[in-house]
């Protein structure tokens, strides 16, 4: 029975967030007991494989501890056996799935390899599968690759020969497809086959789909389809006691392993081992892990509760299925109802201006207050802001500080607004100024701001957190420091191009002295990383993404070593955006009456001049036009679209980069009533873009974040974009074979990807107009509100106060 | 390979008293608390006191204890050198070895101890629960300098049962008596021993008898002889589980004592056991279990009350558990009703079945046919 060897791909990082930190999505704790690599191992050892290969990405420590030497799943063999291949390229950036290139690096082990046959699966499926049966379809097939696929979803797992995965991974170099899944769905010489597995199945890539299998373990018909009595799912051995129930206990419908003890009420979850619910706590629709412990009287609902948490008295949790509330390994967490939180940043709407960090923290304050959150911000006060709320500010009080041997008076007037207090600082030589920034002396500006919060602190209020936004903001966590004062301090990048880099004088000035600062220069971004208590940035996949130099650049090394500390939170749009409420567009549409979009894709036709055509494939974007928003391979690909198709439209709001704006110029000048440019901000008004569009484009190269496509999203317009930062985590490419998804995504940034994405939309909405509906209310349907962001950053702010 | 210490533990008794439960299995096989064998207790307590030479002197039903310790890897007990070794009894040309007293049963296997050469010899019975730090016991018989190291508790029960010991000031034996009807002290023997070794050698010498019996024999002959015997007074929780009540009661303790065993407390002693592949156990009923201990991959519907569920149990709805001890496998219907019960692996019992006793009760499936002739 030794016919097939396996390659377990665990080089994706998926989409997991906190619980991924310290793991791999292979490590994560399942059902209670188990890790999700477990399934898979198990499912080896059952259809007798002898020879498997573990592919990690990066940290695989806790994956290789739970391994051991595989003598769980007889894999401790003296010939084959269990093998953990890790990159040789530590920095090469994560895949969505493991390529011939990386397998290339250990071509030896293939060569080695005694079985004729290979599977090729991932490490974090929750399912229980007969391999055998599988290999023996593929076989009987005759087929040169069959992939595996359940009703539910792709689950990247493919059989071949060893003899045909030796030839793509030998010419990684040479062919056009990277993995296999690219081989299988575009490689036109080969023949496929597919085989349906039937039992339960999910693959587990985020939160959602985390929290879903663990519940549907506690379905008997689901349940039941992984834990099979004749091929049982195999986990590291661990001893504990039975579980204890105590008088109080008052449990319905859930998994408990062994070492729990349970006084208060658990509903409908999943308990690790050695869990603690105390009295008078109530665990519903929840999963926790190991050792983690819920004292009197909380409340949690829709929580993922990581290893060793610990919920105290009263506290109250309350995420969503979609969303679940994700604490991290040791995290405390406290009732903290009446927490207070700091802002402090250069520039917050609707004061102050100059990009979209001033969006977004009026945004967050606003429904941070919403939350019953305290929320103070301290702000400079410019000449505009001056001018502008010259009536309501109200001067506070005034205080000396030193800088650069000087003593000088700063004024800190406040007003209210949408609950929060804003301080304003004053003082006329740095910020009354007409512009805020773009002087020459911008470093000394900020870093005299940064000494007057701190000087500021004894005057207000005591906080339990400050959060920092960008560099104007990042020395403050090392004047704290050095003044030892303790406030936990969070420190989001938003834009990691802007660095405040100067001279070390400055510290000087600041009366420390410059060597507590290593480097060269004084780099104020770099210094807020090196010392905040946490980071976070703008989404999740920025952040992974910004650990190699692509993305990182001159943070890459500091941004390592805080990986532990470091967050995403998306950033989110206002409910007001929304076609229902839209009052510039020609006609309100909604999920439950959406024929008012076709209206206003028949106005935007007729007002921008292209042909009328209710059938037309009509692309829109709204963007500056650079390279970073992926102009390199939109016009290339949008120009062989049009060559092959008659009924695609274009349609561009933006401005930006004169070469590109040539390039697309004279695209429009070979299509004129396919082809519309509005360049020049002011133009046009987006929202009939957002609202009249089929499909909007955003492939961009780099994106942290991104605003376009969740209104585009929330306006039923279809994204296309490369899986990329905010991009990755807001729409989930879709898959034929399934029917899921949000929208059209790829991965690689070249020409060819983005032309058969495009192409594969095309084709969806002209021949299966039920899908593309589908696809609209889904897009309709996405959660990307600021409340949801808020509430995410509430739990990253007692994640900061709990460590 | 040279040990400072080799642990034998006797596991050889049938332990009759115990009726069918140990009908197929030694004492020291015999479940206990929902989740462990008897012999965990002692295997667990050597693996923490990295006492890792351990010899198990077997005679009764060896095989199912056999396959359960295997090679002992689920206690750390697994090393190439020394380990766990089980010693049967077996023919030379001396005759048939088969022992029927402790002491005897050391004496055919002392050839095993000296192999190791150790300072001290460590004598254990497989069948007793309690949780033990013996590096203390052993730094006592080293700090006394004593030939003989007896390990004694004050027990909650009748005296009569066991081996009394009276010591002097210093802690050293001066007399023993074995069941006494009228005790001259409340200290009794643990059965658990320390010998130095070439002591335990000599005095088992050439004549040991079949029947010689630590308790009854060797020790009151080594205070004849005038060697230096000391007692080790442990203050913890200790049960010699001989009889169905004292079994049943034993297993009672961890639902109303937790604190005597302490098993949640993995900072003191862990307790290991081999652990079965099976998935976190699932209580599908509302609000029906409470003050009670449950196994993983039990299936429970029904209501369970101050009971020890092992694991793989299926309690049908409406069932009502109480007061009772179920072995692992066990299948019971809807709307049965099971008090004082200890119910053995593998029992079947049909729906509306009521097995309420005022006495602990062993039920299996040979007892529920008769129950059903009798009907």
């Amino acid at each position: 029975m030794n016919r097939l060897f396996a390659v377990i791909d665990a080089t994706s990082k998926a989409q997991l967030g906190i619980l991924s930190i310290h793991r791999m999505p292979g490590a994560l704790p399942f059902g209670g007991k188990y890790r999700l690599i477990d399934f898979t191992l198990s499912n080896m050892k059952h259809a007798g494989v002898k020879n498997v290969a573990i592919f990690p990405y990066g940290n695989y420590r806790s994956l290789q501890d739970h391994v051991g030497s595989g003598k769980r799943w007889d894999l401790d063999r003296r010939q084959d056996g269990l093998f953990i291949l890790p990159p040789k390229n530590i920095q090469s950036a994560t895949q969505d799935m493991i390529t011939f290139q990386r397998m290339h690096e250990h071509k030896e082990h293939f060569h080695r390899s005694k079985q004729p046959y290979v599977v090729i699966t991932q490490a974090n499926i929750v399912w229980n599968i007969d391999f055998n049966e599988a290999l023996d379809h593929h076989i009987e097939s005759q087929a040169d690759i069959t992939e595996i696929v359940t009703e539910r979803a792709r689950i990247k797992t493919y059989i071949l020969s060893k003899e045909k995965l030796l030839e793509y991974i030998i010419n990684y170099d040479t062919i056009p497809y990277k993995t296999i899944q690219e081989v299988f769905i575009s490689a036109p010489s080969i023949s496929t086959n597919t085989y349906y597995h039937k039992g339960y199945s999910r693959y587990i890539f985020d939160t959602y789909n985390y929290m879903k299998a663990n519940l549907d373990m506690l379905r008997f018909d689901r349940g039941r389809q992984v834990f099979l009595e004749a091929r049982p799912v195999l986990s590291k051995e661990k001893t504990a006691p039975p579980v204890r129930y105590e008088a109080s206990a008052d449990v319905h419908n859930s998994l408990i392993a062994s070492g729990s003890i349970i006084n208060g009420r658990v509903i409908n979850s999943v308990i690790g081992r050695d869990v603690l619910i105390k009295k008078g706590a109530i665990v519903e629709n929840s999963v926790l892990m190991n050792n983690a412990v819920v004292e009197e009287d909380a409340h949690i609902t829709y929580a993922i509760l990581d290893k060793s948490t610990v919920i105290r008295k009263h506290t109250v949790l309350e995420g969503t299925l979609q969303d679940p509330y994700v604490t991290q390994k040791y995290q405390l967490v406290t009732e903290q109802t009446h927490i207070h939180v700091l802002q402090v940043a250069s520039e917050m709407t609707p004061f102050i201006k100059t990009g979209g960090l001033a969006d977004v923290l009026g945004g967050l304050t606003e429904h941070l207050v919403k939350l019953g959150i305290k929320v103070s911000v301290i702000l400079p006060l410019y000449k505009q802001v001056r001018k502008n709320f010259e009536e309501s500010l109200k001067k506070v009080f005034t205080q000396e500080v030193v800088y650069d041997q000087e003593t000088y008076q700063i004024t800190v007037h406040s007003l209210e607004y949408k609950g929060a207090t804003i301080y304003f600082v004053e003082h006329f030589k740095y910020f009354s100024r007409d512009e805020i920034y773009g002087y020459k002396d911008d470093c000394d500006r900020f870093a005299f701001f940064n000494k007057c919060v701190v000087e500021m602190l004894e005057h207000l209020d005591n906080f339990n957190l400050m959060h920092l936004h960008d560099w104007h903001t990042g020395l403050i966590p090392l004047i704290l420091n050095e003044k030892n004062i303790d406030l936990k301090t969070l420190l989001t990048l938003h834009n990691i191009d802007y660095q405040g880099v100067c001279n070390k004088e400055t510290l000087t000035r600041l009366g420390l002295t410059h060597t507590i600062v290593q480097d060269k220069e004084l780099n104020f971004l770099k210094t807020g990383i090196l010392n905040a208590t946490k980071l976070s940035t703008v989404s999740e996949t920025y952040r992974d993404e910004l650990r190699y130099d692509y993305y990182g650049k001159n943070l890459t090394e500091s941004l390592l070593r805080r990986e532990r500390d470091f967050f995403g939170v998306l950033n989110g749009i206002s409910n007001k955006q929304s076609p229902a409420q839209d009052k510039v567009i020609v006609s309100q549409y909604s999920t439950k009456h959406p024929e008012g979009k076709l209206e206003n894709k028949r106005y935007l036709q007729q007002e921008m001049g292209l042909e009328k055509d209710d059938n037309a494939f009509l692309i829109g974007s709204v963007t500056r036009i650079t390279e970073q928003k992926g102009f390199e391979i939109i016009i290339p690909a949008l120009e062989r679209l049009f060559e092959q198709h008659q009924d695609v439209q274009y349609i561009l709001l933006g401005q930006g980069d004169a070469n590109f704006v040539n390039g697309l110029r004279s695209l429009e000048s070979k299509y004129p009533n396919r082809i519309k440019l509005n360049i020049g901000y002011d133009s046009a008004n987006p929202n009939h873009i957002y609202a009249g569009c089929d499909v909007f484009l955003m492939p961009s190269r780099v994106e942290p974040c991104g605003l376009g496509q969740m209104i585009a999203m929330r306006y039923g317009t279809v994204p296309v974009v490369r899986q990329t930062g905010g991009l990755a985590d807001t729409v989930r490419g879709y898959d034929p074979v399934t029917n899921r998804g949000t929208g059209f995504s790829f991965f690689n940034y070249d020409i060819d990807s983005l032309e058969h994405t495009l192409k594969e939309a095309y084709h969806v909405y002209k021949t299966n107009p039920t899908i593309w509906k589908k696809l609209i209310r889904r897009d309709m349907e996405s959660d990307f509100s600021l409340l949801r962001q808020a509430n995410k950053m509430f739990e990253l702010y007692r994640l900061t106060i709990g460590n | 390979m040279k040990k400072r210490v080799v642990a034998m533990v006797l596991v050889g008794g049938r332990g009759t008293r115990l009726g069918d439960i140990t009908k197929h299995t030694a004492k020291p096989a015999v479940s206990f608390g929902g989740k462990y064998k008897l012999i965990d207790f002692v295997l667990s307590n050597l693996t923490h006191a990295s006492i890792d030479t351990v010899g198990i002197v077997t005679q009764y039903e060896p095989h199912a204890l056999m396959q359960y310790i295997q090679r002992g890897s689920s206690w750390d007990l697994d090393l190439s050198d020394g380990g766990v070794h089980f010693l049967t009894p077996y023919t030379s040309h001396e005759g048939e070895k088969w022992q029927s007293g402790t002491a005897h049963a050391i004496q055919q296997h002392i050839h095993f101890v000296k192999s190791y050469r150790p300072e001290h010899v460590l004598i254990l019975s497989g069948d007793h629960v309690y949780k033990m730090d013996y590096t203390k016991l052993i730094a006592h018989h080293e700090k006394n300098g004593a030939d003989i190291t007896v390990a004694v508790f004050k027990p909650t029960d009748d005296l009569s049962r066991y081996g009394v010991m009276s010591v002097n000031q210093e802690g050293a034996i001066i007399d023993f008596e074995e069941k006494p009807t009228q005790p001259k002290s409340n200290l009794a023997s643990m059965g658990i021993y320390v010998f130095k070794t070439e002591i335990l050698e000599r005095i088992l010498g050439d004549d040991c008898f079949e029947e010689n019996d630590f308790g009854r024999d060797i020790i009151p002959k080594a205070l004849r002889e005038n060697y230096r015997v000391f007692s080790y007074f442990f203050e913890g929780y200790f049960r010699d589980v001989g009889t169905v009540e004292s079994l049943f009661e034993a297993n009672m303790d961890l639902i109303d004592h937790p604190e005597y065993l302490d098993i949640h407390n993995y900072d003191d002693l862990p307790i290991f056991t081999k652990t079965e592949d099976l998935p976190p156990h699932h209580n599908i009923a509302s609000n029906a279990v409470k003050k009670s201990l449950i196994s993983d991959g039990s299936l429970i519907m029904g209501k369970v009350e101050r009971s020890i569920i092992s694991s793989g149990v299926l309690i049908k709805s409406d069932a009502f558990i109480h007061n009772s001890i179920i072995y692992s496998n066990v299948k019971i219907g809807e709307h049965s009703e099971l008090k004082n019960c200890i119910v053995l692996e593998g029992t079947v019992i049909l729906p509306r079945t009521k097995l309420v006793f005022e006495q602990p009760t062993i039920i299996d499936n040979a007892f529920l046919w008769k129950m059903g002739d009798a009907k």
